[in-house]
């Protein structure tokens, strides 16, 4: 096989990823049961996860997968589990803005497309070299080990302040 | 190689229907899913500016890891608020918390509400 043909495997690789996410980002947010819906978010950061793969950032794919798919998607799943007779069919699950709602955000992605048609076409390819991991750890423990540490002082207090609001108020 | 605009334009889709998702659910649940859209949404556009105009030294992959950890952190107190309501007023639909806003207006308006705890309070 030539590159020329795997260069437009790729390509149309891409675009079926990017549509498959645009998909189930939309029946993420029309979906009536709950669960359903959280089962769709784990599909779309999949899916999010492989355009990283597109941009040449593997780590950040992987770690994506990881704390996204597996922690975060996990954490919603039992909090509607914990919260009974929410995921039932029967409860109306938007409220009365749909309308008008719709009519927003589409006139929002029509602007910003039409801001990026007319800014950013005189960018065809990759400026520089892929990062690769290493580089990308030297990166952030050298230079930005600031952000690093003030991420880490985040941490620490959502895990004290989860527990606290989560812990009954009854002795 | 994929153009820019495209990375750009399937970033604004997803951040679009994000936002249709915060405004038109009702359980809080689906808010905080639709946050997390916006927010890979923009970690979208972080890593496609960083890898076609950036200068390689990493700083939109290494912006994009604290996004990720900044997200992680927002769902989980959210979810716990959530638990906490849940627990409180057996309901999470976004529309009905209201327990800090007066349902009567008090007979002296000089003195301040005493609804949460005084005899004014209507338990919804």
């Amino acid at each position: 096989m030539n590159s020329g043909l795997i260069q437009q495997l790729s390509n149309s690789i891409f675009y079926i990823i990017a549509g498959l996410t645009v998909f189930f980002a939309i029946r993420l947010v029309i979906s009536r049961n709950i669960f359903h819906s959280a089962i769709f978010l784990a599909m779309v950061l999949m899916g999010v996860a492989s355009v990283y793969l597109y941009l040449d950032a593997e780590f950040l794919a992987i770690a994506q997968i990881l704390i996204y798919v597996g922690a975060i998607v996990i954490l919603f799943l039992f909090v509607i589990m914990l919260t009974a007779s929410i995921h039932d069919r029967s409860i109306r699950q938007v409220n009365k803005q749909v309308l008008i709602s719709l009519v927003s955000a589409a006139a929002f992605l029509f602007l910003i497309i039409k801001v990026i048609n007319a800014s950013f076409q005189q960018y065809p390819g990759p400026s520089g070299a892929a990062l690769s991991v290493k580089e990308l750890g030297n990166a952030l423990m050298t230079t930005y080990v600031l952000p690093f540490e003030t991420i880490s002082l985040i941490l620490i207090a959502v895990l004290v302040g989860a527990i606290v609001i989560a812990k009954s108020g009854k002795k | 190689m994929i153009p820019l605009s495209h990375f750009l334009i399937l970033g604004a889709i997803l951040f679009s229907i994000g936002i249709f998702g915060v405004l038109t659910r009702r359980s809080a649940i689906g808010i905080l899913m639709s946050i997390e859209l916006i927010l890979n949404a923009a970690n979208i556009n972080f890593i496609a500016f960083e890898k076609f105009l950036g200068a390689g030294d990493g700083l939109g992959q290494i912006f994009t890891l604290l996004v990720i950890t900044i997200a992680a952190a927002s769902a989980v107190i959210g979810l716990v608020l959530i638990i906490a309501i849940y627990r409180n007023t057996k309901n999470i639909f976004a529309e009905d918390i209201n327990l800090m806003k007066c349902k009567i207006r008090p007979l002296n308006p000089v003195i301040s509400c005493p609804c949460i705890y005084g005899k004014y309070f209507i338990r919804p």
